[in-house]
């Protein structure tokens, strides 16, 4: 017991060590939260521009320029996107490394997102569609009023997945020696020769915040679904 | 019932194509104010194809289709605006599930003729009094039955005061003892005069209601007349075969 509460002060509290574990959770989220909205801004573009493609037949190049991104974001792995983009892109620069990590989680979760959005616009039964048009609606009221708040609510369990795995790759931002959460434990691995404590507090962490995400989105999951009886 | 004569809608050599099939091989028609057209014929006969085509739901591939004398198929007329005042009705219902009752008939109305929301529900709450259905004015679509679906979305079109309305089956989805109460509320739309096209199987309907029954067959109007003479007397052989089938 003794041994543990020695390796306890040792890894957390001498130094104040504890604060690369604390300081980290907030690059984490940090990165995470502006990942997350810009995935959502870039998947549900480029998932209007593929929907309406494929119901209309029309903006082909735009369809063209999604599918090329779709396509090498999602053949590439984050970690090289990530490198690519810090440096290759900015490598001549002097650049703030979460704004670099926002950018790539974001661009590698948009292409996610993108499809996870259009799967939702797809199950909806053309019926709607036609049902809002028939009333008068135009295209896009149709999908503003129609069918996006179906579709959302669809892909709301999959959304949810999607982001629980964008905050867990963000622990690969060490690559680029950016202080996340994963890069402060392992700093503190580093400095004490201990790889069990920090390592597991990490690991207890990212579950922890998991877990609350999980609940957060059954909450509103069950808000959502008050339409069906 | 008389006919007062007005066209309403006028459609010119209408061809749709789709490869090789004609689904609509070279309709010409006009329908008037106050007119029930009631559309009948074997599947695959085009008769939804038709219908569709007239709120253009199906862009046809060839003629025109004119709505209060205005040329719809015209690339440059906004086809929104006239859709408004052609009501709906589809064999699905069609209701949006992710709204009330009240948000389903009120939407339109609210968005696109920019009524204020209390005069919209006020409007709307009239008109479920008159179907009955009043009570369900809070309930969500999968809440109610298949009858009170359909009627629901008859009076979502209603809502927006069409100036036509169009039937697809509106009864073919519903269990037969749910048949009665849309068909008596269609009659009594076609009692008020509301210009209405309907495509069904229901021939007491079409007996009772229509004041022109027409047969379609590959593409084509076969055959068309009063309910009497066309089912009394149907002179083309495909209209025979078919009548004889069914009644």
């Amino acid at each position: 017991m003794e041994a543990f509460q020695n390796r306890f002060y040792l890894n957390f509290i001498k130094d104040d060590r504890w604060q690369y574990i604390w300081d980290g959770l907030g690059v984490t989220l940090k990165v995470t939260f502006f990942a997350v909205l810009l995935g959502i801004l870039l998947g549900f573009l480029v998932a209007v521009v593929r929907s309406t493609n494929e119901k209309t037949g029309k903006l082909k190049f735009l369809n063209f320029l999604a599918k090329v991104y779709l396509t090498v974001i999602r053949g590439t792995p984050v970690v090289v996107q990530l490198l690519i983009i810090y440096f290759v892109i900015f490598g001549s620069v002097k650049i703030d490394k979460v704004f670099v990590a926002v950018l790539a989680f974001g661009l590698n979760s948009g292409a996610y997102v993108a499809e996870i959005f259009r799967s939702g616009i797809m199950s909806i039964d053309n019926g709607q569609f036609e049902a809002g048009r028939s009333l008068g609606f135009n295209y896009v009221q149709t999908m503003y009023h129609i069918i996006m708040p179906q579709a959302f609510k669809n892909v709301l369990p999959a959304l949810g997945n999607e982001f629980i795995v964008l905050l867990k790759e963000t622990s690969v931002s060490g690559y680029i020696a950016m202080q996340d959460l994963t890069k402060g434990g392992d700093i503190i691995r580093s400095q004490t020769y201990d790889a069990f404590m920090p390592l597991l507090a990490v690991a207890a962490i990212y579950l922890v915040m998991v877990m609350i995400f999980t609940k957060l989105v059954g909450i509103l999951e069950r808000r959502l679904r008050s339409s069906d009886h | 019932m008389t006919i007062n004569g007005r066209t309403l809608i006028k459609v010119e050599n209408l061809y749709k194509t789709y490869d090789d099939f004609h689904a609509l091989a070279g309709i010409s028609e006009e329908i008037c104010e106050g007119e029930v057209v009631v559309v009948v014929g074997p599947s695959g006969s085009g008769k939804s194809t038709f219908l569709r085509s007239l709120n253009l739901l199906e862009v046809p591939t060839e003629g025109k289709i004119y709505f209060d004398g205005t040329d719809i198929t015209d690339q440059r007329v906004d086809i929104n605006k006239h859709r408004q005042k052609m009501g709906m009705v589809f064999q699905h219902f069609n209701l949006f599930p992710h709204k009330t009752i009240m948000q389903n008939i009120t939407l339109a109305p609210i968005k696109l003729l920019k009524k204020g929301k209390a005069e919209a529900e006020e409007e709307a709450m009239r008109l479920l009094r008159q179907v009955g259905l009043e009570a369900k004015a809070d309930a969500y679509p999968s809440q109610l039955s298949g009858g009170q679906k359909q009627r629901i979305a008859i009076v979502r079109s209603l809502a927006m005061q069409p100036e036509v309305m169009l039937f697809d089956e509106p009864t073919s989805a519903l269990d037969p003892e749910m048949v009665g109460e849309v068909l008596e509320l269609m009659k009594r739309l076609a009692h008020d005069g509301m210009t209405m096209v309907v495509v069904t199987h229901e021939m007491g309907f079409a007996k009772e209601v229509a004041t022109r029954v027409m047969f379609m067959d590959a593409g084509r109007i076969k055959e068309q007349g009063i309910p009497e003479e066309f089912f009394n007397n149907p002179k083309d052989e495909r209209l025979r075969e078919f009548l004889s089938k069914i009644l």
